[in-house]
């Protein structure tokens, strides 16, 4: 893993494609609960999504780049959210969580780059997108509200059912996309032999 | 794409994007670091309305912008209340509900061509670390442009499922988006590339 990405322009657009699935995903038809005041939308099964399918870099690149544009005033998240006011108000931490636990998924389910196993997807998508998310989200919306840590931990766990569900949609999608279409995981930022040998096999498969 | 910008003239509007930012950053931690003294949120709040009536965004702005935060308001009462003395939770409930209303302001009286410039011009300083601005431009470019792609994408596959009667299964919707995105991220950058982008 180098230290510093280097992005071709190939790679900016899959990150500039992603970031923008992750606002389709946001759009009405989504599923949102309590209007979206804490993030459970189909939005946090982008962010697996990308983890799992475009690596760590690239994955956290795409959230990052999503984050900017709601930032900056698109009414992209679900609900219609958007501008500053979403990172002033209780969920700014869960956003930052995204772009780390895309990253963590990234490196678990796509570490060496080999052809995706459901299980390390399974197992990235759960650290990267339910741990890590979570312990970056909780601390900020416990300091934000003035509620006590495990007062605000303990509410959280209101959504760890769906999440665990997104865990669940998130590889076999995974999956399902890797038989359906094994260039979508290619690696140019460091591209090796080994993945698109396995790639070329897969889609030479006579099945 | 509905932008939240509401068109003016006044000095907020007219104000620079980064001074805006690092004003409303100023007036957050000033609200949160007073936050246990009586008149800090009353007077924070008096602040916030004289600026959405001086903005010429009007009482009915802000009172929008109240009603689009009603669902945090509710679930951060539900929560503080059960945990919490009942002064504290309106208290803390009501200086979220203060900074997420100022920082709606700067997003109302600034075009979003006028904050990307500010987040241009706050990356800049990673030049010397030779990441290559230029191409942050471009992935945001090219994001806002993908996404009515992409919703178009969306609705074909939800319509041709509906027109066969595929019963509805988020990976039954979210594989052919996918598919269909990437192939599209690769015809991109062969276009981009042909046109000399690399």
């Amino acid at each position: 893993m180098g230290i510093r990405p280097t992005f071709s322009i190939r790679d900016i657009t899959r990150i500039a494609v992603f970031a923008a699935i992750l606002a389709v995903l946001g759009l009405p038809g989504a599923i949102t609960v309590f209007g979206g005041a804490v993030p459970i939308t189909a939005q946090t099964l982008g962010v697996m999504l990308a983890g799992a399918i475009l690596g760590p870099w690239r994955a956290a690149a795409a959230i990052l780049v999503f984050e900017v544009l709601v930032l900056v005033g698109l009414p992209l998240l679900s609900g219609g959210r958007g501008g500053i006011a979403v990172f002033a108000g209780p969920s700014v931490g869960y956003l930052i969580g995204w772009i780390v636990g895309a990253f963590v998924i990234g490196l678990i389910a796509r570490s060496g780059n080999r052809e995706p196993r459901w299980w390390r997807t399974a197992l990235g998508c759960a650290i990267g997108g339910i741990v890590v998310v979570y312990a970056i989200g909780i601390p900020f919306q416990s300091l934000i509200t003035g509620l006590p840590l495990a007062q605000t931990a303990l509410f959280s766990t209101a959504f760890l059912p769906g999440d665990i569900a997104k865990v669940i949609v998130a590889t076999l999608v995974t999956q399902a996309l890797w038989r359906a279409y094994p260039r979508a995981f290619e690696q140019t930022v460091r591209s090796t032999p080994e993945l698109r040998v396995a790639a070329y096999n897969k889609s030479s498969d006579p099945e | 794409m509905i932008a939240l910008y509401h068109p003016g003239t006044s000095v907020l509007h007219r104000m620079p994007a980064g001074a805006k930012v690092l004003v409303f950053a100023a007036l957050a931690l000033a609200i949160t670091v007073t936050t246990g003294t009586v008149w800090s949120l009353p007077l924070a709040g008096v602040i916030t309305v004289a600026l959405y009536m001086c903005s010429g965004l009007g009482i009915l702005t802000l009172l929008r912008q109240l009603y689009t935060s009603r669902w945090i308001v509710l679930v951060m009462l539900v929560s503080q209340v059960i945990f919490l003395p009942l002064m504290d939770a309106i208290t803390n409930t009501s200086r979220v509900l203060v900074v997420i209303v100022l920082a709606a302001l700067i997003t109302l009286t600034t075009r979003i061509p006028a904050l990307l410039d500010a987040t241009d011009h706050a990356l800049a300083p990673l030049r010397r670390l030779r990441v290559n601005t230029a191409a942050i431009g471009l992935l945001l470019a090219l994001t806002m442009t993908a996404i009515p792609v992409i919703s178009g994408f969306a609705s074909q596959i939800r319509e041709a499922q509906r027109a066969r009667g595929v019963p509805v299964r988020p990976q039954r919707f979210v594989v052919p988006l996918l598919v269909m995105s990437l192939k599209h991220s690769d015809e991109l950058a062969d276009a981009l590339t042909a046109r000399g982008i690399e």
